[in-house]
């Protein structure tokens, strides 16, 4: 039953690859049935906690179990993928006519809907371990067939940098399964508490490895941004709004159903909190740093907004790391909330790029009088980023904060505080750049995105004030994963949320605001009606005006800011990760020389040199 | 219904006396600047006649953006008003609001940003893209400072802040953390936008930055939003630090002086560089108000 969620789009995704050479439109149209199917299925699943499923392999005397199940933590993510992925699909039926590769996009597009489904409900290493390589194998694919030059050498980093970790993911879980005779979660949470505490460690570090790469934490995020970069438009924000979150997905396997937290219990510790979780939560706190310091120099928006998702995951891990009930669910809250946002935004980017063709912002300009309603879900969506009330992402972020003043982590909160106050910086630059200011001439004739492009945007703008306004329904689901996994639940009702020293009431935030923008318009709409004047009609100190393009302040936005930076940033960690490779190749390549250089002989040498101790080792054992 | 009147005669209550008290402050600190570089000065009331000379004004708009910014910016301020306590006067109180205030205020300056940007005026957007950047110098220290303050009185509403400074006036954070206040009313200087860090305004540099395409009834509501910022700002000075007040006449006093320090002060120091400012916030006030939360948290 459980596998039916995982094999209808796998298989879907082969029907909607042939149909896609006959239709452009036929791919999206199947993405869109299929994940409407695994979310009204999916809503049938909630409150069935006890579903499970298992198969058995019997491979050369070892019994291998393939286990999946349901808990309340997989169905959110399953649920949040599912719903992600109607919207993307919609928006993608008209936004893909002209695209090369729609079909392949739909194939893997599928395929990655279903193996992170079977991520999610597995319960042992191996079925995690397979679904996991298919959708990095799947992602691999899709962001290299963006359009820019680039994308193929930002697909190589990714893949590279994933199947390292990957493979160590392997080794560990093997290890562990030597040990136990089984794969399964449970057996090897139980090994690992009884185990040495040094050797446990190291293996949970091991195995949270592949995690930390794909939630982009410092100092392994350097594939994020040109990956999220050059992906297709339609695929950054699943890449960023969900594929991150399924990194995150996996650390809270490995800190609570592994018992991570229950092993380091007893270590040295820092103001009640064991020093390896201090350490999670001080690399959260600079990724924030460094996601938002770059999120501010960039040009290109789509990259922008890529550093942006590294600098708010920095939150996430903070609050789970910290592992209080207030930082847990405030972790939880800013996921959801993030993946709301974050979707929100690239869709907007996405329907700019579509009718641009640019992702430089100082290409464009004033296209808010031209796509209304982007600009209309994009400032929603920002407003929700920067944590301004009455939106979801203030919510999120004051839980945080309250998590942080309660236990006094003084440094992570000044952390937390720079990425919140910075980050009206980095979203008002594409605000102010792109939508804002003169209208460049050869966007005149520039029209609003059509319907099928706009309803994504709009049920997401409705979305980011109904959780603000109702923080209540998410802590529903929030409470029943913190009972699952054994943390204190926090207080809540539909509207309000308590915390540490102070509680929330978003609906009298909501109430309080509209009556203050009421007083605003009263006094506006009584005074004198004023005359609408075009935008080059504006005081320019006597200059003679000639054209748009000259009168429009874009490009370097933040300079006297990013020279503060600039020395930090020309160190740049791509730079060291690029070196190494090239001493691994040089060396390589020495050891080539010396030992095949050619000879034939040698070869065979080597072949019956292998046989031998081959041979011998086997004999030993 | 009469509890529904009741509330709105106190919405309109509020507003007017604080728009009418900032205005009266912005007259006050006109004629200190004055007197200190020995002019005259305009009358104490000349703000109440710009204002009322402004909304009689015909004015100029560059599109709808232009009329949704200057109302977020009015709105945004007046709501954050109701949330702060005006000497026995506070409309709501929430428990959470220290923190929310900073954020509400947000939604004004984001309001006023995006209107003045959508003039179209290069000008204002770089006195936007300064603002944005000395906001992110002078938030920090201050949310260092209201962390540290949550901290040692375990509330985070400005009403339980004030009342855990009752009884002598040794008690007022001022004198219990006076580096803390020192570093407050740095921050305070800054984020009125009073001289060492007028960089976003600088009137003879960039045409007075962001308010540079403002005529008629913009520019009038424009002054409203700041005349309402500087109460917001100053009250919460007075109620952190002064330990806020039993009535509204004494709490008025407080935040009297404070504004007048701060003018005086403002008007000694040449303009910053943004990055000199940036960096002199970062140095000084937040070296300092981490060191005071050190020694509160530990």
């Amino acid at each position: 039953m459980l596998t039916n969620y995982i094999f209808i789009p796998i298989a879907a995704a082969f029907i909607a690859y042939i149909l896609n050479k006959r239709n452009r439109k036929a791919g999206a149209v199947i993405t869109a049935l299929v994940s409407a199917y695994l979310l009204l299925s999916l809503t049938a699943l909630y409150g069935r906690w006890d579903i499970t499923q298992s198969f058995n392999l019997s491979l050369m005397g070892y019994k291998i179990d393939f286990l999946l199940a349901v808990n309340p933590l997989s169905w959110l993510f399953a649920v949040m993928t599912a719903a992600i992925s109607i919207l993307i699909a919609l928006f993608s039926i008209n936004s893909q006519e002209n695209f090369k590769f729609s079909s392949v996009f739909n194939l893997n597009f599928l395929i990655i809907i279903g193996s992170m489904i079977g991520i999610v409900f597995a319960r042992d290493f191996l079925t995690l371990f397979i679904f996991w390589e298919l959708m990095t194998w799947t992602s691999f694919y899709l962001i290299s067939a963006g359009k820019k030059k680039m994308a193929g050498k930002a697909a190589y980093r990714y893949i590279i940098l994933s199947a390292g970790a990957a493979y160590a993911f392997l080794m560990a879980s093997i290890f562990i399964f030597q040990q136990t005779g089984s794969f399964a979660f449970d057996s090897a949470a139980e090994f690992l508490v009884a185990n040495s505490p040094a050797q446990s460690i190291m293996l949970l570090l091991v195995i949270s490895l592949p995690f930390i790469v794909k939630a982009g934490i410092f100092p392994l995020h350097i594939w994020v941004k040109d990956a999220h970069g050059n992906a297709p438009k339609e695929f950054s924000p699943f890449l960023s709004g969900m594929m991150l979150k399924i990194g995150i997905y996996g650390m809270i396997v490995v800190f609570y159903q592994l018992s991570f937290f229950k092993i380091i219990e007893n270590t040295i510790a820092y103001r009640g909190l064991p020093l390896l979780s201090y350490l999670f939560a001080l690399l959260g706190a600079v990724t924030i740093i460094t996601g938002t310091i770059l999120a501010i120099r960039q040009e290109d928006m789509k990259k922008l907004v890529a550093y942006s998702s590294i600098s708010q995951m920095g939150y996430i891990i903070i609050g789970i790391a910290i592992a209080t009930p207030l930082g847990f669910s405030g972790s939880m809250l800013h996921l959801m909330n993030h993946l709301i946002f974050k979707s929100t935004i690239f869709l907007a980017l996405a329907a700019v790029i579509y009718r641009t063709g640019t992702t430089k912002m100082y290409e464009m300009g004033g296209l808010i009088f031209r796509m209304p309603l982007t600009f209309a879900a994009y400032l929603t969506a920002i407003i929700a980023l920067a944590g301004i009330p009455p939106t979801n992402g203030f919510i999120s972020k004051w839980v945080i904060y309250q998590a942080l003043i309660e236990k006094g982590y003084l440094f992570l909160a000044i952390a937390a505080f720079f990425g919140s106050i910075a980050s009206f910086m980095y979203v008002f630059k594409p605000l102010s750049t792109v939508f804002l200011g003169q209208l460049k001439p050869q966007h005149q004739n520039i029209k609003e995105v059509p319907l099928l492009m706009k309803i994504p945007m709009l049920i997401l703008i409705l979305v980011i004030v109904l959780f603000g306004v109702f923080p209540g329904i998410q802590m529903n689901i929030i409470n029943q994963i913190s009972g699952y996994l054994g943390i204190e639940t926090v207080n809540y009702t539909l509207y309000s949320i308590q915390g540490a020293n102070g509680a929330w009431n978003s609906l009298l935030i909501f109430n309080i605001f509209s009556a203050g923008f009421i007083i605003a318009l009263l006094l506006f709409s009584f005074a004198k009606k004023s005359k609408l004047v075009g935008l080059l009609d504006t005081y320019s100190s006597g200059e003679y005006i000639t054209d748009a393009e000259s009168y429009h302040y874009a490009y370097q936005y933040y300079r006297p800011f990013d020279r503060l930076f600039d020395n930090l940033a020309a160190k740049s960690l791509t730079d060291f990760y690029e070196t190494l490779t090239k001493n691994l190749v040089r060396s390589g390549e020495g050891l080539r020389r010396a030992l095949a250089a050619g000879k034939l002989q040698n070869y065979a040498l080597y072949s019956v040199l292998l046989f031998v101790i081959l041979a011998a080792v086997g004999w030993i054992i | 219904m009469i509890d529904i009147i009741y509330r709105i005669g106190h919405f309109v209550l509020i507003t007017v006396f604080s728009m009418a008290l900032g205005l009266l402050f912005m007259g006050i600190a006109r004629k200190i600047v004055a007197r200190i570089q020995k002019r005259y000065g305009p009358p104490v009331y000349q703000p109440y006649l710009d204002v009322l000379k402004l909304f009689g004004k015909d004015a100029i708009t560059h599109g709808f953006i232009f009329d949704f910014g200057a109302i977020m910016a009015l709105g945004g301020v007046i709501a954050t008003l109701f949330f702060i306590p005006l000497g026995s006067w506070q409309l709501y109180s929430m428990e959470g609001t220290v923190i929310l205030v900073i954020y509400l205020l947000a939604i004004a300056s984001l309001g006023m940003a995006m209107g003045t940007v959508g003039s179209g005026n290069p000008q204002a957007s770089v006195g936007i893209s300064r603002a944005l950047m000395q906001m992110l110098g002078y938030e920090l220290p201050y949310l260092v400072i209201l962390f540290a303050l949550i901290y040692r009185y375990q509330t985070s509403s400005v009403w339980g802040l004030m009342q855990a400074q009752a009884g002598s006036f040794l008690n007022w954070n001022l004198f219990a953390y006076p580096l803390m206040a020192a570093v407050a009313f740095v921050v305070l200087i800054g984020m009125m936008g009073k001289k060492p860090f007028d960089s976003m305004i600088a009137p003879s540099e960039i045409g007075s930055g962001p308010v540079v395409e403002s005529g008629g009834k913009y520019l009038g509501m424009l002054l409203l939003q700041k005349s309402i910022t500087i109460i917001i700002e100053l009250a919460l000075f007075v109620n952190l630090f002064l330990g806020g007040a039993e009535n509204i006449l004494i709490f008025t006093f407080k935040m009297l002086i404070v504004w007048v320090l701060a003018t005086m002060f403002g008007s000694l120091f040449p303009r910053f560089r943004i990055e000199d400012g940036i960096k002199f916030f970062w140095k000084w006030p937040l070296g300092i108000a981490i060191l005071q939360a050190l020694y509160i948290i530990i």
